[in-house]
């Protein structure tokens, strides 16, 4: 269990903003902040991990004290059982894939979760390369099972693939949910990517200027309509034909493109660019097998 | 999208799975949906609920059909139609409630539809969708 509690005057580009937010996490939670840029999103992870101060703030990690401004308590980063991953990469150069791994290693942790992530991330084959020779998508597989060596509470992860394309943002995912699962981290994920955001987290924080507006689900989150319906897309509509009397709406949904009907009415709320659910019932799609 | 609004009448449950009655004014919609009382809060009799279907799942019939295993039959008046060459959209109206249709043209044809005309409006139980009212 997390307890956070943090105020901070931001500066920003519009002038002075307060942070002042207040969120519990439960352990093996898969947490997603989401909002636009200059939220405070970034900030939270950093009060966390110890790397900014705050006015006030609360922090409690499994019933550890990190940070208490009322009684001048703050855990050094150090003492931080987190693990960090940015959207750089931020490796040693100098260092293979396997050292890399062996330096991020504490006094006392177990050396034979270095060989576990080389084989969890699929990285055993590349285990003696520098970093100038690894793909993006491998460099971050490398950050994250570097994040991930001294089996943190927390694994803070600022916006890892956003500078990936899609396919490699797709196994990154896995590898990430794959991570989360065997290690039962507690994950927050600073994202923008809704297909990602559905994927990967059990809970979402919408964060607006500083201040929570919305949290719980990403369905409940994310979607107006409660919709009892079972399967359910988010996406973002990419074109609208008119055929006939009816519309053809093509939504992007992840690397997939989908068709829906719509009516004339319908369509005056829609125009491309806009996200949407696309919603039909467990009834309708078929399923086949693919070789 | 068709939306109407109506309360749970009963809930009959078999492990994952219930079937649902709603009463909308007079009709009796049942949708059969993968919620139970235990998985949604929203989900109890007497609780005011919004319907959904899809203007394209709403079959129309002329005359009461006999032995047919679609269970929501509703009795609508034919507002308005707009014919394409493919399609045609049909405004149905029953009570104070709005519902559209679409259909094939050549359907339009065959079945000689007319503004005015009295149809059935047949949506299958699995193509019924709700959601709590807020």
């Amino acid at each position: 269990m997390i307890k956070f509690y943090a105020h901070k005057t931001l500066q920003t580009a519009d002038g002075k903003l307060p942070l002042d937010v207040s969120f519990s996490v439960e352990k093996g939670q898969f947490i997603t902040i989401y909002g636009n840029s200059g939220a405070g999103k970034t900030t939270i992870l950093r009060i966390l991990a110890g790397l900014t101060d705050t006015e006030k703030s609360l922090i409690e990690v499994e019933g550890e004290c990190w940070n208490n401004t009322d009684k001048k308590i703050i855990l050094p980063i150090q003492k931080r059982s987190v693990g960090f991953v940015f959207q750089d990469y931020a490796l040693f150069p100098n260092l293979t894939v396997r050292e890399n791994l062996e330096f991020a290693l504490q006094k006392g942790n177990d050396k034979n979760i270095v060989n576990e992530l080389l084989e969890l991330m699929e990285l055993q084959s590349l285990q003696n390369s520098k970093p100038q020779h690894l793909s993006g998508g491998q460099k971050q597989r490398v950050a994250l099972a570097r994040a991930i060596v001294r089996k943190p509470k927390i694994l803070l992860l600022d916006e890892p693939l956003s500078a990936l394309d899609d396919e490699m943002r797709f196994k990154l995912q896995d590898y990430i949910l794959k991570a989360h699962q065997q290690y039962q981290l507690t994950t927050i994920l600073v994202s923008h990517h809704l297909p990602e955001i559905f994927k990967l987290s059990t809970h979402v924080i919408l964060l607006d200027k500083g201040k929570i507006l919305k949290e719980g689900t990403p369905s409940f989150v994310f979607s107006e309509e409660k919709i009892s319906s079972k399967f359910k897309l988010t996406g973002e509509i990419i074109a609208i034909e008119k055929s006939d009397v009816i519309y053809i709406v093509s939504v992007l949904s992840g690397s997939n493109i989908i068709k829906v009907i719509a009516t004339e009415d319908e369509i005056m709320e829609l125009k491309v660019g806009v996200k949407v659910l696309v919603a039909s019932k467990a009834f309708n799609p078929m399923i086949q097998k693919i070789s | 999208m068709n939306i109407l609004s109506g309360n749970i009448t009963s809930i009959q449950g078999s492990e994952s799975l219930s079937l649902v009655k709603i009463a909308v004014e007079s009709n009796t919609f049942t949708a059969i949906i993968i919620d139970t009382p235990e998985s949604e809060a929203y989900f109890k009799i007497g609780n005011t609920v919004k319907v959904y279907f899809k203007e394209t799942e709403v079959i129309i019939a002329k005359n009461e059909p006999l032995n047919i295993s679609i269970q929501n039959k509703i009795l609508c008046k034919i507002d308005s139609m707009k014919q394409g060459e493919i399609l045609s959209e049909l405004h149905l109206s029953f009570g104070e409630f709005n519902i559209k249709s679409l259909i094939t043209t050549n359907a339009c044809k065959t079945l000689n539809l007319k503004n005015g005309d009295a149809v059935l409006a047949l949506i299958k139980t699995n193509e019924v969708s709700l959601s709590p009212n807020d």
